[in-house]
């Protein structure tokens, strides 16, 4: 009871001493509190959320024809099925877990999948690539171009640091090259420019050219950061290695680039996380993905001047995408910790 | 070395201008390859209420919309055989000019310098929204013309007529102001509705559909002048006459149903009456029972017919869209036809 007293008071005093800080204090709490309560009071009062509510198929799916609808969803679904059970990893039920070595075979199989079942193959009407969009888009970007420039990266990085003069120059070249150029000029050189340089008759899908954009563009950084997990592993691996009798090319494969990729992770989820965010500037060279999408139905008479409630709803989208593209990464480098103590 | 470093940059030279060069020869033209693909790849803003927005079962409508249906439903035979392609103001041209799209029906203004070969060089069709840019301010601020700009901002989106003429405009009149510019039309709106400048500008008619979607529209007055005229017009690339053609007649065609009274809903009973009635040759001859018209287009002789199922004649279009009814009504005026004292008219078929 009297050492509560006594550090009540000792509190007491410190306010008296620096009534600055505590002004300060009361000063910042008070913002806050007041950024919280106006924020909350239009996230539930002010705001019309019909511009949102109306249209989720659009968010979701972009004109994607109604009845084959099922179809980028089933694809959606089957991503975030597989981010929760690689999530849960350790949590999983017995007979499930038997399946956790197929998991990066199912991840590497996504993006064929999600292409094969979104364009339509034998069985499954085709719908031209004009109708793919929102979320179904985004995602399919991020997808496809993330799996596309890490093998194109890890092969960049390991050319950057062989031996072969040759090769070891041209990789360099291409990774100075692209880091020098920004994202849009790429893109944009990809949307609106390639056009120019093929003949008339010859026209690659835009969904294609941009993940070929992105893929070309993202290879570069990847493979930086991959280098810089290849120069992290002492030297003394790879000798070790030569001694145990291996060649070079299984030395890199089951020495140093498992060690490297490692270290590697926290650096190439930023690569990913930006990558998604980065494929919103597909907006303004006109695929409708999740940001295109929005700002052409802000141009709907039923929702014009709806502007702050559709980027805060897309705010909190690509914030959850993002969350969830960390919290996978988190989990690939504890995995990648365990299998090393072990 | 130091030649072959000089080498690769000339080869790709050679090779863009050997690109340019394909596109120009031989007569071939862009209308044969949308009819070979049947499908026309148009450029819109997608971003214009009442010219070009996603409805909410995910598809595009508006006025430019119905223009690049029309163009569709002449050239492949299907209005809904379009590719569309939302761009922004400032690469609408580079769009066009690589053969990313094959044709603009994007709220362009129809001025020498973009139709020139020393300019943009491209071909225009003829005007289908007769416009001219205005400037938007708040009632309340009491501004009630040009004068009372004087040092105040201006919100206006960058790399179109509209930057230039507000500069003319007050230039010419020895005013100050600030531009405050943004990339499209819904940024300047929400700018100007955040506070940041005294006056927005813009088209009329944009200014009239922006208007109509503000939580008081009352509050808000359009000032008198009139900066500018804005024809606005869908185009294609320059040097390819028989598209240029094509989509010219297109549009003729829009007015001139109008002009004859031909609807989409009665276009049925009308080809009926013209089959069966030797003597209505003039109807005869637009609705391609006799002579070649389509044809000399390189186009059905029943191009008019599919374009009116498709999307009825111009002014049902404008009703559609721009009507009293629609949910950005702007009257008709100048875009009406010359016997109704607007200025539209279409020359004869014949």
């Amino acid at each position: 009871m009297a050492n509560q007293f006594k550090a009540r008071q000792q509190h007491y005093r410190r306010w008296q001493q620096k009534p600055i800080e505590a002004a300060f204090s009361v000063l910042i709490l008070s913002l806050i509190l007041w950024a919280v309560w106006s924020t909350g009071s239009w996230l539930i009062a002010g705001a019309d959320w019909r511009v949102v509510t109306h249209n989720l198929p659009l968010y979701a799916f972009g004109s994607y024809p109604a009845d084959q609808r099922w179809r980028p969803l089933v694809w959606m679904a089957a991503l975030l099925l597989l981010t929760i059970t690689t999530l849960s990893g350790d949590h999983l039920p017995q007979p499930l877990k038997r399946l956790q070595p197929f998991l990066p075979w199912a991840w590497i199989l996504m993006v064929p999948a999600g292409v094969v079942l979104l364009a339509g193959s034998a069985n499954l009407q085709a719908v031209p690539s004009r109708a793919w969009g929102g979320l179904t888009l985004t995602l399919l970007l991020t997808t496809a171009s993330g799996f596309l420039a890490l093998p194109m990266g890890i092969g960049l990085a390991i050319g950057r640091t062989s031996n072969l003069g040759l090769v070891a120059m041209l990789c360099r070249i291409y990774i100075d090259l692209m880091r020098a150029v920004p994202l849009i000029a790429v893109l944009f050189f990809g949307q609106l420019l390639l056009p120019l340089f093929l003949p008339v008759e010859i026209e690659i899908n835009r969904v294609l050219r941009a993940v070929m954009a992105f893929a070309l563009f993202a290879a570069a950084y990847v493979a930086e950061d991959v280098r810089g997990g290849l120069q992290s592993i002492p030297r003394t691996q790879a000798e070790a290695a030569a001694a145990l009798g291996l060649n070079a090319s299984l030395t890199m494969r089951l020495v140093i680039l498992p060690q490297a990729m490692r270290i590697a992770v926290p650096a190439l989820t930023n690569q990913a996380i930006g990558l998604l965010q980065n494929t919103s500037l597909m907006a303004i060279l006109g695929l409708i993905e999740l940001l295109g999408i929005s700002r052409s139905l802000l141009a709907n008479p039923e929702y014009i001047g709806r502007h702050l409630e559709v980027y805060v709803w897309l705010a909190g989208v690509y914030w959850l995408l993002c969350s969830g593209m960390a919290l996978l990464a988190k989990r690939i480098e504890r995995q990648g910790r365990l299998s090393t103590s072990s | 070395m130091k030649v072959r470093l000089l080498a690769l940059p000339l080869v790709s030279f050679l090779f863009i201008l050997n690109g340019c060069a394909t596109l120009g020869e031989g007569g071939a033209s862009r209308l044969d390859l949308i009819k070979r693909r049947t499908e026309l790849r148009c450029g819109v803003s997608g971003k214009i209420p009442g010219f070009s927005f996603l409805q909410r079962d995910g598809s595009f409508a508006g006025l430019d919309v119905d223009i690049c249906r029309a163009f569709a439903a002449a050239f492949t035979g299907s209005p809904d055989q379009v590719q569309y392609r939302s761009l922004t103001a400032p690469e609408r041209f580079t769009a066009l000019r690589t053969g990313e799209i094959d044709l603009l029906s994007r709220n362009t203004t129809f001025n020498l310098s973009r139709d020139a070969a020393g300019g943009n060089g491209v071909s225009f069709a003829p005007v289908v929204f007769h416009d001219g840019q205005g400037l938007l301010v708040k009632r309340s601020s009491g501004i009630s013309n040009l004068n009372n700009l004087k040092g105040k901002t201006i919100c206006v989106g960058s790399g179109t007529t509209t930057e230039q003429n507000l500069n003319d405009a007050f230039q010419a009149k020895g005013i100050d102001y600030k531009p405050i510019k943004y990339q499209d039309l819904n940024q300047v709106i929400a700018g100007y509705l955040q506070g940041r400048c005294s006056a927005m500008t813009s088209d009329r008619s944009q200014l009239a559909a922006a208007r109509s979607g503000f939580n008081n529209p009352d509050q808000h007055v359009i000032l008198p002048e009139v900066l500018s005229k804005e024809p606005l017009a869908p185009l294609a690339a320059g040097g390819d006459q028989r598209l240029a053609d094509a989509m010219r007649w297109v549009i003729y065609a829009l007015i001139a149903a109008e002009e004859l009274g031909i609807t989409q809903e009665n276009i049925g009973n009308k080809l009926a009456e013209a089959q069966s009635r030797p003597q209505l040759t003039q109807l005869r001859r637009f609705l391609g029972v006799e002579a070649d018209l389509g044809q000399k287009l390189g186009l059905n002789n029943d191009f008019i017919v599919k374009v009116i199922q498709a999307v009825g004649n111009y002014g049902e279009i404008y009703d559609r869209h721009l009507g009293p009814k629609s949910a950005v009504p702007i009257p008709r005026g100048l875009n009406n036809l010359y016997s109704n004292g607007g200025i539209l008219t279409s020359p004869p078929f014949q």
